[in-house]
């Protein structure tokens, strides 16, 4: 008897780029994706705005901004040359749950041509773009040095728009760090742990060193070192462990751009989209949720995450932790491990808020040593939103306790 | 030549650009089908997605739609801090990354969002002259 996803998807069309071979003018891993992504869909007639779920080797959201898409579902996975056929597998079990309907499994690699035009001939498993990314060209001229230079843009522009000043966001860090005190593995813990450790105000917020104006250190997240793994698994496996299951209700994911200087909306990120996604998946919306694990790069992002979760009005999210909601005894907890912002954040800080959501949903928020009084809510849902690349990308999920 | 800073590797299909540079032009990518300028350069139109595109010569203005004061930075850039970047919103439509001239980055309160901007190009090497943007409009100062 076939399996539940037989026959689930067809594979509808096929085509290259304009030309395959030993390429006299050299050409870009970016150009031959670019071509083979406009031949497949003249010869379909499957017009390029209906894809909603991109598969390729090379940084997907990248291939998504040239194009002017924003899928529903993007995949890089890239484990060499059998990564297509795992593309296929995916976009199989995606349209198969209802994700998506239009799945684009795209290739470009200019094997022949880098060995003229850099990259040292080892083609562009990497990159979309490989080393001749038209948004690197236009961009690397002008100093933006890390995630700080460019999202303080955003803030000037939210600050702008909503007559906020930088102070507002400054209780965001303050309230992280009260949650960080209560937490002996955050980083920021202790003054004893760390010389900048323990409590901070909003005054020392405001007054520490600037970064990016108006971003000064502590509005910004750490660099630390982190590891972390969860594993997801079926009702059946879950019931019989030993550990209680965190459920996952719903699931989202979103892309505005890869490039900030593709940033429609510098106040806005697609974490809206991604969000309504999950809240409908779990038939649930912002007034179910108990808490939120939100990525906290800088506070701004933080800020921003809350309205385009649908948790504050556009211009208010920073009112969670302004007065005190998002703080340890407050109604609605929000980071409550200490965020990126003073607990951990490596460089990709997605993994810490799906550890922190499944500890706190699964009642193991308590690390139970030097008799702290601890971060354990009673929360039942958590809204959980990622944020990567700058301001580019989402995802989120809504994670339910068991019953 | 005394530039320092990052020179941007050229492309393939940039060219236009950077040719439109030398001469004193800014050149932005349009699309023939609808119409619609766009920007940074692409193989496709993100709007329409023909691939039916041409270069035009821009009117070289635009105004801030955002910006920040750049207190850490690498390389040549380190040097200059603090400088301000900041997005164009330009004349033809969408949007530049630059650095910020006629602005004093001690007083980003008296930078506005909103303010008129003028392209100008400094020479880098001997192919390549970087577009920058100076605030023009009389209520930012000069500097």
């Amino acid at each position: 008897m076939p399996g539940q996803l037989y026959k689930a998807a067809a594979i509808v069309g096929a085509a290259e780029s304009n030309q395959i071979g030993f390429l006299e003018t050299p050409v870009t891993s970016l150009q031959l994706h670019i071509e083979a992504i406009r031949n497949v869909c003249d010869q379909t007639g499957i017009p390029i705005s209906r894809i909603d779920g991109v598969f390729s080797t090379g940084w997907s959201t990248e291939l998504c901004e040239h194009l002017g898409i924003k899928p529903k579902y993007i995949d890089t996975t890239a484990v060499g040359g059998c990564s297509f056929e795992m593309h296929v597998h995916h976009a199989l079990a995606a349209i198969y749950s209802g994700i998506i309907e239009v799945a684009l499994i795209t290739h470009g690699e200019n094997g022949h041509s880098a060995r003229k035009i850099g990259n040292g001939g080892a083609g562009n498993y990497a990159r979309g773009g490989g080393t001749q990314s038209p948004s690197h060209e236009m961009t690397v001229a002008y100093g933006l040095a890390g995630a700080a230079s460019g999202y303080a843009h955003a803030m000037v522009r939210h600050m702008h728009r909503h007559g906020t000043r930088r102070e507002d966001y400054a209780h965001i860090a303050k309230v992280s760090r009260d949650w960080a005190t209560l937490n002996p593995r955050a980083a920021m813990y202790s003054r004893k742990k760390h010389p900048f450790g323990g409590p901070i105000t909003v005054q020392q917020v405001e007054e520490s060193r600037l970064i990016a104006w108006p971003l000064t250190i502590l509005h910004c997240c750490m660099v630390t070192d982190h590891g972390g793994a969860v594993l997801v698994c079926s009702p059946r496996v879950a019931r019989s462990l030993r550990t209680r299951p965190v459920w996952i209700a719903g699931a989202g994911e979103a892309m505005g751009h890869g490039n900030m200087l593709e940033m429609e909306d510098f106040t806005a990120t697609s974490a809206r989209q991604s969000a309504e996604a999950a809240y409908t998946m779990a038939g649930m919306g912002p007034a179910d949720m108990e808490m939120a694990m939100v990525y906290d790069s800088f506070t701004i992002t933080a800020a921003i995450t809350m309205e385009m979760l649908g948790l504050a009005r556009p211009g208010e999210g920073h009112l969670f932790w302004k007065d005190g909601r998002a703080a340890p005894g407050g109604s609605f907890p929000v980071n409550t491990n200490g965020g990126g912002l003073s607990f951990n954040h490596s460089g990709m800080y997605g993994m810490p808020l799906l550890i922190e959501a499944w500890r706190q949903l699964s009642g193991t928020a308590e690390d139970g040593i030097h008799g702290d009084p601890g971060k354990q809510t009673r929360a039942r849902s958590c809204v959980v939103n990622g944020t990567g690349g700058s301001l580019s990308t989402t995802g989120t999920l809504v994670l339910v306790a068991d019953d | 030549m005394s530039y320092h800073k990052p020179i941007p590797p050229k492309g393939t299909h940039t060219l236009p650009f950077w040719e439109g540079t030398k001469a004193g032009r800014l050149m932005l990518p349009r699309c023939v089908d609808c119409n619609r300028v766009h920007w940074y350069p692409r193989h496709i139109c993100p709007h329409c997605h023909s691939m039916n595109l041409e270069w035009i010569e821009a009117s070289g203005r635009g105004t801030i739609h955002t910006f920040a004061v750049q207190y850490m930075a690498f390389g040549g850039w380190a040097q200059e801090v603090p400088f301000v970047t900041a997005f164009i919103d330009l004349h033809e439509g969408d949007r530049m990354l630059t650095v910020l001239r006629g602005v004093d980055p001690k007083k980003p309160e008296e930078i506005r969002v909103g303010a008129a901007v003028q392209v100008e190009f400094e020479q880098a090497d001997e192919s390549t002259f970087i577009p920058f943007w100076r605030v023009v409009d009389g209520s930012q100062g000069g500097a």
